[in-house]
């Protein structure tokens, strides 16, 4: 096994921070940490380079550092890459987390690193890694490049990954399927007898905790606001003209009602798998109020209503792809001048 | 109510006259079976395959799998509210046949979210490593619909013809002694040694209105659900023919043979019977259509596991997926805030791989999740040697090597609590 190893100029053994200027050097053998990493693989896994770079200018230089270090890597044939560890030092993470990650999706080769799961390197990179859980000091440098070592061993045979728990990593945020001993009836009882008799148990979902959007200012003065209709709930023209999938969409539309005052089932369809439409269909304005919004306007109660509705369908849509639709129509939202915005949901 | 399944083990069948169980081998006569399914005027004729564990066959798409089963005599009717009046199930004897399945076929390819196949029965290979029902004998019934004769009409002749086969065939076993039987002792807290014990309950979903039942859908007692409010079942009820799966199961997956095995129903049983809980009942419940009717439906079934069942403790179930999977955190949630802990089975609706999309709720008292998996796991089938379907078209479409999710595979994700695949978080 070919390893190029990573280390800061602390760990490289050139200084303190005082060095944590200095440049990206190298050495063809194990240094520090490396050494250790070597003894622990054993038979047949060498370090054949070592890079060191100062933290400073890793993280100030990082685009450099990175192809610096790729074509390094690339140029020593390696079959793994190593960075750290770093434990609770920032900006070795973050260079260790940049190098990893460019390394394993440029070269296709694997790389593991380790840090303190406080680092800042483990929230920006920690799903597209295996970032051994460290602690915050060298205290435990023996059995951290143990469990470094044990995952690098089964990355380059391309052996399955255990959990977390088992392997010693920092959980990516992921999920993968598995087949288990106990079916999931004897799960669920196992762990509500446990909840009702206040023993430990393990969910096999964390509780998923999101940061609270605050409220915005309220609109000022409704009788003098352009206001805009948005909803998930899948209404688009016949024939769905931008194709908006019915589960997990991928895409919305912006449609024109400027010279209506009804939505008219006929005009209309609904591309949503995820709810009872009849209604919907039988009368859109249902889902998308402008027979309402139009009295309020024609009364100038509310200032002028946006000339199209936003639509898309929000039905099993992993978060990373509603946050980029979200973005989209936020954009547009800002470049219409909107100043208030009607959801509607199903 | 006090249920004895008998069972008697079938090891192989065997197309012949009369239909009889002859020691562990089922003779089933096909002509006396055909022309009591051809009753159903919806039908135009019906075929049948025997298949048998560990043979290179693939079937599908399957509608429905049922276990053979027939009440003695003057117990009750089979399959209450559908084969017969809507009289209380979960009484007397009944005979099972086991190792062994009906499994009916669907006459079209099922198309939907679970793609061209639907769900198949695969019995041998990597895929059927993973389901409950490879290591089954199965009568495969495929039944040809009369022209006209689609939609509702169809699914209810495909219905009653899976429960009338179970039942026929199960009917050769009640004059024989079973080699094993099974008494569930009725649910009662109050013998000495028990008054300590968790009381548990278990709320299942039975259906979703995110789709409108059919009319004459038959789902518990022979009832489409249409308004009906969470209902209390005796567990036996469950495991005797009161619910059969509605027409949609392509979330996740619901047989009636696994209610009438019901996984959590028999493992709240056996440690109810090994001292480790009071088994105290069951709520049947629906997954609502909008906001109010969530609120109606997860409020009534909280009530009845208060004040009906007097439970400590409540396992819940989802019948379906986003809503179902809302309405199960929203019902554990109310249980949770009368001070009753729950446990949640919900399947993978994450469709990024990420935790964050894991979840459609976020209330942090419902913490003890069971996470099914099944959006991850799929295998590369080799062609079959024999292939089952309703028409060449379809059987030409399931003949090949290909790709088999695990959706599409009928036992292998399960929201009725069979499934052993589950979803880690790495």
């Amino acid at each position: 096994m070919r390893i190029v190893h990573y280390l800061n100029q602390f760990f490289g053994g050139i200084g303190g921070e005082e060095e944590a200027n200095s440049p990206l050097q190298e050495a063809d053998n194990a240094v520090g940490p490396g050494r250790l990493l070597e003894q622990t693989l054993g038979d047949g896994a060498t370090v054949v380079r070592t890079l060191i770079c100062g933290d400073n200018h890793a993280v100030e230089n990082q685009e450099e550092l990175v192809d610096a270090v790729v074509e390094r890597v690339r140029e020593a044939d390696a079959d793994l890459f190593v960075a750290g560890p770093c434990f609770d030092a920032g900006r070795y993470g973050m260079a260790a987390g940049a190098l990893c990650s460019a390394v394993q999706t440029e070269l296709g080769i694997p790389a593991v690193t380790a840090m303190h799961e406080e680092n800042p390197g483990v929230d920006l990179y920690r799903e597209g890694l295996y970032i051994v859980d460290s602690g915050r000091n060298a205290a435990k440098m023996k059995e951290v490049v143990q469990r470094m070592a044990g995952l690098a061993r089964k990355l380059v045979a391309g052996d399955p990954i255990g959990l977390p728990r088992e392997e010693g990593y920092l959980t990516r945020g992921l999920i993968r399927d598995q087949f288990v001993d106990k079916s999931s009836a004897e799960r669920l009882v196992d762990m509500v007898l446990a909840k009702v008799q206040d023993r430990s148990f393990d969910t096999e979902m964390p509780v998923t905790s999101f940061e609270p959007v605050a409220r915005p200012r309220g609109v000022d003065d409704l009788s003098q606001a352009k206001v805009m209709l948005i909803t998930d709930g899948g209404l688009v023209p016949k024939g769905n003209p931008d194709n908006i999938e019915g589960m997990a969409a991928t895409r919305w539309g912006a449609y024109d009602i400027s010279g209506a005052d009804d939505l008219a089932g006929e005009d209309y369809e609904i591309s949503h798998g995820g709810y009872d439409p009849r209604f919907v269909q039988a009368d859109p304005d249902r889902l998308v109020p402008l027979d309402a919004l139009r009295q309020l306007e024609k009364e100038g109660a509310v200032g002028k209503i946006h000339g199209e509705f936003l639509s898309t369908s929000g039905l099993s849509n992993p978060l990373s792809n509603t946050r980029r639709l979200g973005r989209e129509m936020a954009e547009k939202v800002k470049q219409e001048g909107v100043d208030a915005v009607i959801l509607t949901s199903t | 109510m006090n249920l004895t399944l008998a069972y008697h083990p079938v090891r192989a069948l065997r197309f012949g006259t009369p239909t009889r169980l002859d020691g562990t081998t089922l003779d089933i006569d096909t002509d006396d079976l055909r022309a009591l399914l051809l009753e159903d005027e919806a039908l135009a004729d019906v075929a049948f395959e025997q298949v048998a564990p560990g043979e290179d066959c693939r079937a599908g798409p399957v509608f429905d799998i049922i276990e053979p089963r027939a009440k003695t005599a003057g117990d009750g009717p089979d399959f209450p509210g559908i084969l017969g009046p809507p009289l209380t199930a979960g009484k007397g004897t009944t005979h099972v046949l086991s190792g062994m399945a009906v499994t009916v076929l669907d006459e079209h390819a099922a198309g939907g979210s679970r793609g061209s196949i639907g769900r198949v029965l695969e019995m041998t290979g990597p895929a059927a490593e993973g389901s409950c029902y490879s290591p089954l004998h199965h009568l495969v019934v495929v039944p040809r619909m009369a022209p006209g004769k689609d939609g509702a009409t169809a699914q209810r002749a495909k219905r009653v013809a899976g429960l009338k086969t179970a039942v026929y065939l199960a009917q050769a076993s009640t004059a024989h002694a079973p080699s094993e039987s099974q008494t569930f002792n009725p649910v009662d807290p109050g013998p000495p040694g028990r008054q300590g014990l968790p009381r548990v309950a278990y709320v299942g979903q039975i259906f979703s209105r995110q789709r409108r039942a059919e009319l004459d859908e038959p789902v518990l007692y022979g009832h489409n659900t249409t308004g009906m409010l969470p209902v209390l079942l005796h567990p036996d009820e469950w495991l005797d023919g009161a619910v059969v799966t509605s027409y949609y199961t392509s979330m996740g997956g619901a047989e009636t043979y696994l209610y009438q095995n019901h996984p959590i129903i028999t493992e709240l049983y056996r440690r109810h019977h090994t001292g480790e809980l009071n088994f105290v009942g069951t709520v049947a419940s629906i997954a609502g259509s909008d906001n109010t009717d969530r609120d109606r439906n997860c409020r009534a079934a909280a009530s009845l596991v208060k004040w009906a069942l007097n439970a400590d403790a409540a396992v819940l179930t989802k019948y379906g997926g986003g809503v179902p999977h809302a309405d199960l955190a929203e019902t554990a949630r109310l249980l949770e805030s009368e001070g009753i802990r729950t446990s949640v089975m919900v399947s993978d609706v994450s469709r990024d791989r990420r935790v964050e999309s894991a979840l459609l709720f976020n209330f942090p008292e419902v913490d003890a999740i069971v996470y099914g998996g099944g959006n991850d796991t799929r295998w590369e089938v080799r062609p079959a040697a024999r292939v089952i379907a309703a028409t060449p078209a379809i059987g030409e479409l399931l003949a090949g090597a290909r790709e088999l999710g695990a959706m599409n595979v009928a036992g292998v994700t399960n929201q009725q609590g069979a499934s052993r695949l589950r979803a880690v978080v790495y």
